[in-house]
């Protein structure tokens, strides 16, 4: 599939990296030479230095004879004629923009964004996508990682297991025994910094990362069972009054369980917007580092502190404060990967990445068809992929222990109907069922091998 | 037409009006039969249109073009002639009628405060109530037009509150670039239509209730002007009944806020009605009050065993909600009811609620006195943003812009506005006890004349204050307070800090 990516920055470069590792023709457009030739000197891509939207610029990006065009530059406007003229000169058929001003994004002009308007098939919001990762961390709280799958009918955890924790040392054939009724799985196994699909002899130990496909209905259970103790969390900080903390403050007014909100922002200008924009929010201006300011914000009654400002070592920074000053629950925005190993020694107990949010996001947009929803687990080095099983799929008809899946590769659910249930060996697939499948990175393309759907699906 | 009168001071122009404005009560005494009243207003009219014509020939293109203080200067100089002008057809009218008397009686209807020397209605004859009223009237509209045309663009009269910038600068609401008089004129053609209006379709209403055809206007004239004069009696006694103060009651709301009548206001006129913070403040004190008085009332009466409670009841509820907007709007009707509600409960006047509610006032740029909603509004949203700063110091206010601006330089103006109305209540109360009042009279009288509401006089105390028993100190002083209220303090402020200024 030939893709053209407009805007060498964070978002353009890691969804760049991804599609030509996945064996994509894949040609990255930017005003800056630098970071073009830096781009394709360091990942399997082409590149053209120049304005997006220009028709001339993107004909030499070979827009003729290109299937998706992702338009992922600074600027917003640009990003809509870039899409607008790959419509309307190129015929390219797959278009998708990023759009960051909440202007545009207003549910009320959905509108615009039709075939004959402005000819964009997906856009995407970073900051409203982190901002529903950050909700989605607020939901289960004592997980480092979630996401949802399936309608909303079952959920991935990934879970930091502890000392404490009853099932330690367990066989995971025993869990079944142990708990019938429970409807959880666990998919993946992070053990001193690797990442492995555990098999039914593997034990769970102490300062294990697991990840636990689970029912929405047994969370709770399930977290319970692992020795994580869920507790409603009523006050909440929040560090930045940027698009993301708005729009996690916003969502946190319009739910009925009343949580209490106080966003802590810098700048003068910006916090009185917050505060225009926000009814029962308090918004407090000054430096979330600052002693003062977190005390007045009663940093030691809060249950969670949630940093999302645009700096890194501010959020990190911040979120150890709070720890140390006795909130029990931090959870940063980090936007380097590499500070992520970071997390565990500073006592962090979530992090959210919007690149990778943001970049799975588009992937999962990407990849459509019959695959519905795709998670990146980690830095990439596994998936959860949720798809829809074909007739013509070798798993179509057969029972769940004849299927001969690859070693790194483990089924979390399955959904008949609109029914999520638990696979076990004796379960028989059919078609239109809808799987959800963890394998290891080296495993995916095994995986649409078995599903039958490959990127070039559309 | 406005082309060739704007040439003319502003003063001239209101005496020719006011010439004009003589004869409807002379040909009301001439209906009336009662031909030496008639002669007197029509003789005076006559003579006052004479003098005003020779007057505008020797003032015409006289105006001294002062950008900012001429308008201000015009404001005060015609509170200052215009009443005694006027008192030239009332004096013929009331041949016993000293002048300090005929002066006090005009300035008190022009600011349309409504005290007045002669309560009952035998007192004069009903054209010189007329006129009383109609000076009244005349004060309501002139007062409802220099607001937006004078007030406003000085950031004056309540516009200080919404922008917050200094008073007296200019900047404010419209232009001061164009002239005054011009202004003023204009102003009148958009205002004049609809007060009018109003004021007709209440006389219609009353009349079909069934009041008599003059007190009838009266009552309309000075529920529009919220002068509160009425012929000497009360608006139910003259036929009219309940049904008439419930047309009144309607009426009176306009003074609540300036956006129910044309124009501009200084309120964001987009806002939905029920969003605007002075319509809510007043909503809220016309519950609340009337609730707690009746409450008041109920428990006072529940002591003594009575047959039938619900009719009782249902008077002293009306009543009670009647009196409390009359007085919120600084108009001073009293209803029929109220006396019966008072001995319903056999409890003593709680006159002092009254006095309350004329210090609030109604809205601001309307006919009301007072220190008036807005500003009431921007103290207490003001005190609530403190309260919250007490428990988050660095916490930032929302609701936007306006509101932020209204908390806090607006908060600070009508803090200061509240200040000199407190300090020349102060004042004026010293001065009345100096000229020989007592010290409960002095408050009264004090507090009736800086919120124009004259009819306080009659109601807040527990023997009602004789007026005419005052000393010619005192008159002179309550006078001088009416006008003082009429046209705010801080505009007197800005008008000697402009002179300043300049020198």
């Amino acid at each position: 599939m030939k893709v053209i990516i407009c805007g060498a920055g964070q978002v353009g470069w890691q969804i760049a990296r991804q599609l030509s590792g996945e064996k994509n023709d894949v040609t990255i457009v930017d005003v800056n030479p630098d970071l073009v030739r830096r781009a394709t000197e360091s990942l399997d891509v082409q590149g053209v230095a120049g304005f997006a939207s220009y028709p001339e610029v993107l004909a030499k990006a070979g827009a003729r004879d290109a299937d998706l065009i992702i338009a992922a530059t600074y600027s917003d406007e640009v990003n809509m004629i870039t899409c607008q003229v790959a419509h309307s000169v190129f015929g390219v058929t797959r278009k998708i923009a990023r759009l960051r001003a909440q202007e545009y994004l207003k549910p009320a002009y959905a509108d615009l964004y039709r075939e004959n308007h402005l000819p964009i098939d997906v856009v995407i919001s970073p900051e409203f996508e982190v901002a529903e990762a950050a909700l989605q961390r607020l939901a289960a709280p004592a997980t480092f990682d979630t996401e949802i799958f399936m309608n909303g009918k079952a959920q991935l955890l990934g879970l930091a297991l502890s000392v404490d924790c009853p099932v330690l040392n367990t066989p995971l054939r025993q869990l079944d025994g142990l708990f019938p009724t429970l409807r959880a799985i666990v998919v993946g196994v992070r053990r001193d910094g690797r990442l492995f699909a555990p098999d039914a002899n593997d034990q769970l130990y102490a300062n294990d990362n697991a990840y636990i496909f689970v029912h929405s209905e047994d969370v709770n259970r399930a977290l319970e069972i692992f020795g994580k103790k869920t507790k409603k969390q009523e006050r909440l900080i929040i560090i930045g009054g940027g698009n993301v903390g708005l729009a996690v403050a916003r969502a946190l007014e319009a739910r009925s369980d009343r949580v209490r909100v106080k966003i802590i922002e810098k700048s003068r200008e910006r916090a009185e917007f917050a505060a225009d924009a926000l009814e029962r929010t308090i918004v407090l201006n000054g430096d979330g580092m600052d002693l003062e300011i977190l005390n007045e914000a009663a940093i030691d009654k809060a249950d969670v502190l949630l940093a999302v400002t645009d700096d890194d070592k501010t959020n990190i920074l911040a979120a150890v404060r709070a720890k140390q000053l006795g909130c029990p629950m931090a959870i940063a925005l980090v936007n380097d990967p590499t500070l992520a190993p970071l997390m565990g020694p500073l006592d962090i107990d979530a992090y959210i990445n919007p690149r990778a949010t943001t970049v799975s996001s588009i992937l999962r947009h990407i990849r459509h068809g019959k695959v519905r929803a795709i998670y990146s687990v980690g830095d990439g080095e596994a998936e959860m992929i949720e798809a829809q099983v074909l007739s013509t799929s070798p798993l179509s008809g057969r029972l769940v222990r004849e299927v001969e899946f690859p070693e790194g590769v483990l089924v979390g659910a399955v959904m008949k109907g609109d029914k999520v249930v638990k696979p076990t060996g004796d379960l028989r697939i059919d078609a239109g069922d809808v799987i959800a499948l963890f394998a290891m990175a080296s495993d995916v393309a095994e995986v649409e091998r078995l599903l039958q759907v490959s990127i070039d699906f559309f | 037409m406005i082309g060739r009168l704007q040439t003319l001071p502003l003063v001239v122009i209101l005496m020719g009006i006011g010439g004009f404005a003589s004869f409807l009560p002379g040909l009301h005494a001439f209906a009336m039969r009662d031909y030496n009243v008639g002669r007197a207003f029509l003789y005076a009219g006559a003579v006052m249109l004479f003098l005003t014509v020779m007057l505008a020939i020797v003032t015409q293109r006289q105006t001294v073009r002062q950008r900012q203080r001429g308008p201000l200067l015009a404001l005060l100089l015609t509170y200052l002639i215009l009443p005694l002008w006027l008192a030239i057809p009332f004096l013929g009218a009331a041949p016993d009628a000293t002048l300090l008397q005929g002066w006090f009686e005009m300035v008190s209807a022009l600011t349309t405060t409504g005290a007045t020397l002669w309560p009952k209605a035998t007192d004069l004859p009903l054209s010189a109530h007329l006129w009383r009223a109609l000076v009244g009237w005349g004060g309501g509209a002139f007062i409802l037009i220099a607001a937006a045309a004078i007030l406003a663009p000085l950031n004056l009269g309540g516009n200080e509150v919404v922008s917050g910038r200094t008073i007296g600068q200019g900047g404010g609401l419209g232009s001061v670039a164009s002239d005054p008089v011009r202004r003023f004129l204009l102003a009148a053609t958009v205002v004049g239509p609809a007060y009018v209006g109003l004021t007709l379709i209440l006389w219609a209403g009353l009349l079909i209730a069934g009041s008599s055809a003059t007190q009838g206007l009266c009552v309309a004239m000075s529920t529009l002007a919220t002068s509160g004069i009425t012929c000497g009696q009360p608006i139910a006694a003259n036929g009219a009944g309940r049904w008439g103060e419930g047309l009144v009651y309607l009426f009176l709301l306009v003074a609540l806020s300036r956006r129910l009548l044309p124009g501009p206001a200084v309120t964001d006129r987009r806002a939905a009605l029920w969003h605007d913070p002075e319509l809510r403040l007043a909503a809220m004190i016309l519950i609340f009050v009337p609730t707690a008085l009746f409450a008041r009332h109920w428990l006072g009466q529940l002591g003594e065993a009575s047959a039938d409670i619900v009719q009782p009841s249902m008077n002293a509820i009306w009543g009670v909600i009647f009196s409390t907007l009359s007085f919120l709007t600084t108009t001073g009707f009293v209803s029929a009811d109220w006396p019966a509600a008072q001995a319903w409960s056999g409890l003593s006047t709680p006159g002092l609620v009254f006095l309350g509610l004329a210090i609030l006032g109604g809205g601001v740029a309307t006919t009301t006195g007072g220190v008036k909603l807005l500003r009431i509004y921007a103290l207490t949203r003001h005190g609530q943003r403190e309260l919250e700063r007490i428990i988050h110091p660095n916490s930032v206010g929302g609701e936007g812009l306006a509101a932020r601006r209204m908390r806090h330089e607006g908060a600070f103006f009508a803090w200061v506005f509240f200040m000199l109305f407190a300090l020349s209540i102060a004042g004026l109360m010293l001065g009345l006890s100096l000229a020989g009042l007592d010290f409960q009279p002095a408050l009264v009288l004090t507090i009736a004349a800086l919120t124009t509401t004259g009819p306080l006089v009659a109601i807040a105390t527990d023997a009602p204050m004789i007026l005419a028993a005052l000393t010619g100190p005192a008159q002179i002083l309550s006078g001088a307070g009416m006008i003082l209220g009429r046209i705010e303090i801080l505009a007197l402020i800005a008008l000697f800090s402009l002179g300043e200024q300049r020198r």
